[in-house]
């Protein structure tokens, strides 16, 4: 069953993001001048100022850095209070924000192994997936 | 104005101008009103506080209306253009600027442009009414103050937004690294309501215990209510005048000595929670007390951004005042209170003083560099450094007393 979330950021680059995660991929910009990866979804690159992209495939895995819960409604009961948010560092270096499956804060610790799933989510712009991870 | 017109930190303009002249609203008396809501009462608005906050500071830089030859105005959350400001406060300036909202560029662009010959004496001077408005920190519609939405805005879908949760994040890590529990961060919190206490204007004025800390409702846990910031109105005005100019009037000229800037350029998220902004407060301090001609050492009393009680522990490892890991032990040591090595955020700070975006510590760094802070004078003060740093820009500056 689909889960109401708030929006998200949509535009030419962004609606990429979303549509690789539609088919069950994670990818991010990676400069195709100086190779960095680039999240959030940026005009130009962060380190050397490039503004070409290729979209380069995560492998899905990676390790918990940080965690923390919602328990103030920031987003006027779209989310039900109280909820976990995780900093996940991908494999490939990239820290990424997402929210736990599966798990809660009273099993994380750090440097936990976790592992990318994408669920069926909707907000205003209609249905979308969106990447969350479980334990690995 | 965007921060980026900050003037870059040089030895020549270091105490090149002076503040002279300090007003604030009471927040505290305003605050209290505004909770009580007693009949008759009217919200005051931010250019009521603006006009309160300048005749205070005119009043007591004892200049003459007609010396204001420069006005820098920064109504946060809205109000009237710099040409409308000066006519509500009575000044014809031949300067008129508007000053970027935080205290972070406005002393250096007056400094600046008082250098540059574009004004002598100008007042600088700031106005929120947030309570009044109901602005809310994170959420949905949360706006940027330069109108673009920052980069953390894009997580929405995560359901991950507002100050709060960056400051949650990075302690959660913090905790976790250097084996700290939730008791320690309250610490800060309780330090700082008690700083609170001794000043009759902070809007906090009953203590608060270690039960009244741990037994507080979360935020964005780990994050509890006493570590985040309180939320209120006021305004805050800075005569600023030529060193020169300083020597002859009713009190002792606090001289802006130096300042710097740093800014996150990549992988913000990274740079805060992990590396707790390390490397970009130790260029920020290099470039503010090169050009002030100090060495750390030397700052013997200091103000900082508290929007949570992680703030200043970032501040006092970033700068080099405490080893990575072991800011809490300072405070906890009596170290950051009157007698210890570094007071810190005499007037409460943002966590139980005012939430005046660092406009209110700089206003206490004045009162403390005049040595009229009164019951809590930290004595023979002769420097003092603010610093305010966000999720991704670290902001000090360095004063001294006398000119
Ligand atoms: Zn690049």
């Amino acid at each position: 069953m689909s889960e109401p979330r708030p929006d998200r950021t949509l535009g030419p680059r962004h609606d990429m993001f979303w549509q690789y995660c539609g088919q069950g991929e994670l990818r991010v910009p990676k400069c195709t001048a100086c190779g960095k990866l680039v999240w959030p979804v940026l005009k130009a690159c962060d380190r050397c100022g490039d503004e070409n992209f290729e979209w380069a495939r995560m492998s899905g895995r990676g390790k918990l850095v940080s965690w923390c819960s919602f328990v103030q409604d920031y987003y006027k009961a779209t989310l039900p209070v109280p909820y976990d948010t995780i900093l996940v560092e991908l494999e490939e270096g990239l820290l990424f924000i997402s929210i736990p499956d599966g798990f809660t804060e009273a099993d994380m610790s750090p440097g936990m192994q976790l592992e990318l799933r994408l669920r069926d989510c909707h907000d205003s712009a209609g249905a979308f997936r969106l990447p969350v991870f479980v334990r690995a | 104005m965007s921060i980026r017109d900050l003037p870059e930190a040089s030895r020549s303009l270091s105490g090149k101008v002076a503040i002279v002249g300090l007003g604030e609203t009471d927040y505290g008396d305003d605050y209290r009103a505004s909770r009580a809501k007693a009949e008759g009462w009217e919200r005051p608005t931010p250019e009521h506080l603006a006009v309160t906050a300048f005749e205070r500071a005119l009043a007591d830089s004892g200049l003459r209306r007609s010396d204001i030859d420069g006005l820098g105005v920064s109504f946060l959350y809205g109000g009237p253009q710099p040409a409308e400001a000066a006519a509500l406060l009575g000044l014809t300036p031949r300067y008129l600027t508007q000053v970027f909202g935080i205290m972070a560029g406005p002393l250096p662009q007056a400094c600046a442009a008082i250098a540059e010959g574009k004004c002598d004496s100008m007042a600088v001077v700031y106005a929120v009414a947030t309570r009044s408005i109901g602005r809310k920190f994170g959420g949905a519609n949360f706006d940027d103050d330069s109108g673009a939405p920052p980069s953390y805005y894009y997580y929405h879908p995560w359901g991950w937004s507002s100050q709060a949760a960056h400051w949650a994040m990075t302690w959660r890590f913090y905790q976790q690294q250097y084996g700290r529990n939730d008791a320690d961060l309250g610490a800060i919190a309780i330090e700082t309501r008690k700083h609170a206490m001794a000043h009759p204007q902070a809007v906090m004025q009953t203590p608060i215990t270690i039960e009244d800390y741990l037994g507080a409702r979360f935020v964005v846990k780990p994050l509890r209510l006493y570590d985040l910031c309180v939320v209120n109105d006021g305004a805050i005005c800075f005569i600023v005048t030529r060193a020169d100019r300083a020597r002859d009037l009713a009190h002792t000229p606090v001289a802006l000595a130096g300042w710097g800037e740093s800014i996150v350029k990549a992988d913000k998220l990274d740079a805060l929670v992990r590396g707790q902004l390390r490397p970009h407060y130790q260029e920020a301090g290099r470039q503010a007390l090169t050009m002030a001609g100090l060495s750390l050492a030397d700052i013997q009393h200091f103000e900082t951004g508290d929007m949570s009680t992680v703030n200043p522990i970032n501040a006092l490892e970033g700068y080099g005042f405490a080893e990575p890991g072991t800011a809490i032990d300072l405070c906890r040591a009596g170290e950051l209170s009157l007698g210890g090595r570094l007071p810190m955020n005499m007037a409460g700070g943002m966590l139980s003083g005012a939430y005046m975006h660092g406009w209110s510590h700089v206003a206490e760094l004045v009162r403390q560099l005049r040595h009229e802070a009164g019951p809590r004078q930290v004595p023979d003060l002769e420097v003092s450094m603010f610093n305010l740093a966000q999720t991704d820009q670290v902001h000090p500056l360095i004063f001294k007393r006398g000119v």
